[in-house]
């Protein structure tokens, strides 16, 4: 017995010292140390599997052009790194390199001075001239830039082109032209649009369009900002004019909450739906053998008179202010924002660089057409929750997916809401 | 001797045992320090966090900003919220429906499938799948089968010309959170069936023949004799099923995200999403102290029982 413990105790201990001495190697090397690589830990959230590769492809392209420097890439699915950025930011040292959005998410760190002014990166790359002045002027607060855009997709009306045959429709320019589009699908027995509301954020592409469309981009901005009412007449009749009709008539598919934005797609792959309000990304769900049958417009104009506004998220990278490696982290950033570092969405992903030196031959024609459509737009929008704070963001679509259900409920609806606005933008 | 202490046998150790071992004080308390160092590593992962978040929800804390203590604020706001008056509802609601139908049914599964029938092993292993299953696979395949459009529960509806029972099932506010709560219990009814067949071992089997020998009816004997007998595995189910219903997350969280517009919210899903997607820590703890004070409510009227039944046995 005494025998069988003792060997016991020593592959116990063996055990032990071997964890411990592995796990001493494992402690991440600071920037200074050795004569080894430097190291940038650089985590992302662009978790979809199209995303990963071209991620991964803008990271061996840097490593590969800076030999001594090692990339230590942690991709985290959407959702989660949404809820965890909060803790990377307060770690110390933090990460070196982070993805995150444009717009109200970027201001609120901001303002907490928690990510890092990258003003000379911008001057270095000479980005004030090469990139487009809505892109600058959305990495910018207070005159300081801190956020690198690195690609961006429009949103639109998407299409499929051999229903609109079979009814001998055309894309409608205007929103009366809209109106009768829908009412002849409808009338054929097929549901006009198509929408996925189970997880909520669809339902803000149609506040942001239908908004910007009756009221202007700057009221838009305003209201997402808390400057503005949500129980205002204005805003009131967006829902009761526009928005409810629509509802009503039944142009929307019946029971959307109870799809995913991919599981709607299916509807119109089954010629059950016609359009899809959403963004450029539904190509990567498209089935591929029905590619040339998807087309989209541009959201048809309500008001002549007021500016268009368009939905261009735009995705980019910020160094947390923290860092251990700050002039490591402005090297990857320079290169990400490069025509290089930017070219490989481009070609992976068919999304729009915001560099633009960017081949433009490298566009598709379809690329050309998404291109023209934010050129032509006076304001671009980041989306709605990406425009206003998180938890307004949440009340806000919660409003609107009640309002979905009841149609007839939207003033008390928007002014129960607007208690919550005079909440969350008070404190 | 009741429970409590570890009995230790002294005879004969008294030459052995060095002296100081033999005093009386150290040999009591050395159950005591039996139990230390769990007790430290449980108060420093539990107690502690669990006391933090009592303070947390005195704050107004949102995890990057300061924090200021602003007292009693969350829990008027939160008594002022409509969302929390609809997730303690449907709390209440999947409690009511927990402490009813797995146990109805699985009572009555467990009945059936006592006697060993050919085959009896293979439906009991078959009930109880569905225990094995993680909360995110069942949550996803059930939404895959509730949906309205392609799913196989109205499919199937429509196949058999019943289109009318078609529903969205999980898109249509008043039936969602019992679409829910069904999948809940299609997932308990195994697991209380597995605890009444224990409880089944050990009913008398003769005083149910005396009963029948007497001329009680089957129902009679089952409802004055069996059911009686089966009482204290009762209570645990009563209690395991409530425990379970405050607990409720996984479902609604894969499911519908308390869609649409928090018909499907519970406690559990409102705290994380107070605290973890609107950043606001001190709500989200304030929700949570709620959840802990009505489970505690439960947990003591359960632990008064068994301290009485311990000390009268």
């Amino acid at each position: 017995m005494t025998r069988h413990k003792t060997w016991y105790v020593a592959a116990v201990l063996l055990l032990l010292a071997a964890f411990v001495l592995s796990a001493g190697g494992q402690k991440p090397p600071s920037g200074a140390e050795g004569a080894e690589k430097q190291v940038l830990i650089y985590n992302s959230n662009w978790s979809d599997a199209a995303y990963r590769k071209a991620d991964g492809t803008v990271v061996s392209m840097f490593q590969a052009e800076n030999p001594n420097v090692k990339v230590i890439h942690s991709i985290i699915s959407d959702e989660d790194f949404k809820a965890a950025i909060r803790a990377y930011l307060q770690a110390s040292p933090p990460p070196d390199v982070l993805t995150w959005y444009a717009g109200n998410r970027m201001r609120f760190f901001v303002e907490k001075g928690l990510i890092l002014d990258i003003s000379d990166v911008f001057d270095q790359e000479n980005w004030h001239e090469k990139m487009p002045p809505g892109f600058v002027a959305l990495s910018t607060m207070k005159g300081k830039q801190y956020f690198v855009p690195t690609n961006w997709y429009w949103w639109a009306i998407y299409y499929k082109k051999s229903i609109f045959e079979n009814f001998g429709l055309k894309p409608p320019k205007t929103w009366d032209e809209f109106m009768e589009v829908c009412s002849t699908i409808k009338g054929g027995g097929i549901s006009p649009i198509t929408i996925g509301t189970k997880w909520r954020w669809t339902t803000g592409g149609w506040l942001d369009y239908l908004n910007m469309r009756v009221n202007g981009p700057d009221f838009h901005i305003s209201l997402c900002d808390g400057k503005e009412s949500y129980a205002d007449p204005k805003v009131k009749k967006v829902f009761n004019d526009v928005w409810a009709p629509m509802l009503k008539k039944g142009y929307f598919i019946p029971d959307a909450p109870a799809y995913t934005w991919q599981e709607a797609i299916n509807l119109m792959v089954t010629d059950k739906a016609a359009m899809y309000l959403i963004g450029q990304f539904i190509e990567t769900a498209w089935p591929e053998e029905m590619k040339d049958d998807l087309d989209f417009f541009q959201v048809p104009i309500i008001d002549p008179s007021v500016p268009i506004g368009e939905d261009a998220p735009t995705d980019g990278l910020f160094v947390p202010s923290g860092t251990a490696n700050p002039e490591l982290a402005k090297k990857f950033l320079a290169f990400s924002g490069s025509v290089k570092g930017q070219e490989v969405w481009v070609k992976q992903l068919g999304r729009m660089a915001t560099h633009r030196d960017v081949d433009k031959s490298l566009y598709s024609p379809e690329q050309q057409k998404g291109s023209e459509l934010i050129n032509t737009a006076d304001f671009i929008a980041q989306f709605y929750d990406r425009d206003t704070t998180p938890p307004m963001a949440d009340k806000g679509m919660d409003a609107f997916m009640e309002f979905w259900a009841n149609p007839d409920n939207a003033d008390e609806i928007l002014e129960r809401l607007d208690e919550q606005r005079k909440e969350f933008f008070a404190e | 001797m009741s429970s409590g202490l570890p009995c230790f046998h002294v005879s004969g150790i008294s030459d052995t045992v060095p002296q100081i071992m033999q005093k009386k004080s150290l040999y009591h308390l050395t159950p005591y320090l039996f139990v230390a160092f769990p007790l430290l590593i449980y108060t420093v992962w539990v107690i502690g966090p669990m006391l933090y978040t009592f303070y947390l929800s005195l704050t107004d804390w949102d995890g990057v900003s300061a924090m200021n203590f602003i007292r009693f604020k969350n829990y008027s706001r939160l008594f002022r919220d409509r969302v929390f008056y609809t997730a303690f509802l449907n709390n209440i609601k999947w409690i009511g429906s927990f402490i009813t139908v797995p146990i109805a049914a699985g009572l009555a599964l467990a009945m059936a499938l006592n006697r060993s029938v050919p085959g009896s092993k293979v439906f009991k292993a078959v009930f109880f799948f569905p225990m094995v299953l993680s909360f995110v696979v069942m949550g996803l395949i059930w939404s895959w089968m509730y949906q309205p459009d392609s799913g196989i529960i109205n499919s199937v509806l429509r196949l058999i010309g019943l289109e009318a029972l078609t529903r969205g099932w999980l898109s249509d506010p008043k039936l969602v959170i019992w679409s829910i709560i069904f999948t809940g219990i299609w997932r308990q009814v195994g697991y209380v069936m597995l605890l009444y067949l224990a409880g089944l071992q050990s009913v008398n089997t003769d005083l149910v023949d005396a009963s029948r020998v007497d001329g009680a009816g089957a129902w009679q004997s089952f409802r004055h004799v069996i059911i009686p007998q089966l009482a204290p595995i009762t209570v645990v189910v009563i209690v395991i099923s409530i425990i379970d219903a405050l607990r409720a997350f996984d479902l609604v969280y894969v499911m519908t995200r308390d869609g649409p517009f928090n018909s499907s919210q519970v406690l559990a899903t409102f705290m994380y999403n107070e605290a973890f997607w609107n950043y606001r820590m001190g709500y989200g703890a304030s929700i949570s102290v709620v959840l802990f004070m009505i489970s505690l409510l439960f947990i003591f009227i359960y632990l008064i029982r068994v301290f009485k039944t311990e000390t009268r046995a």
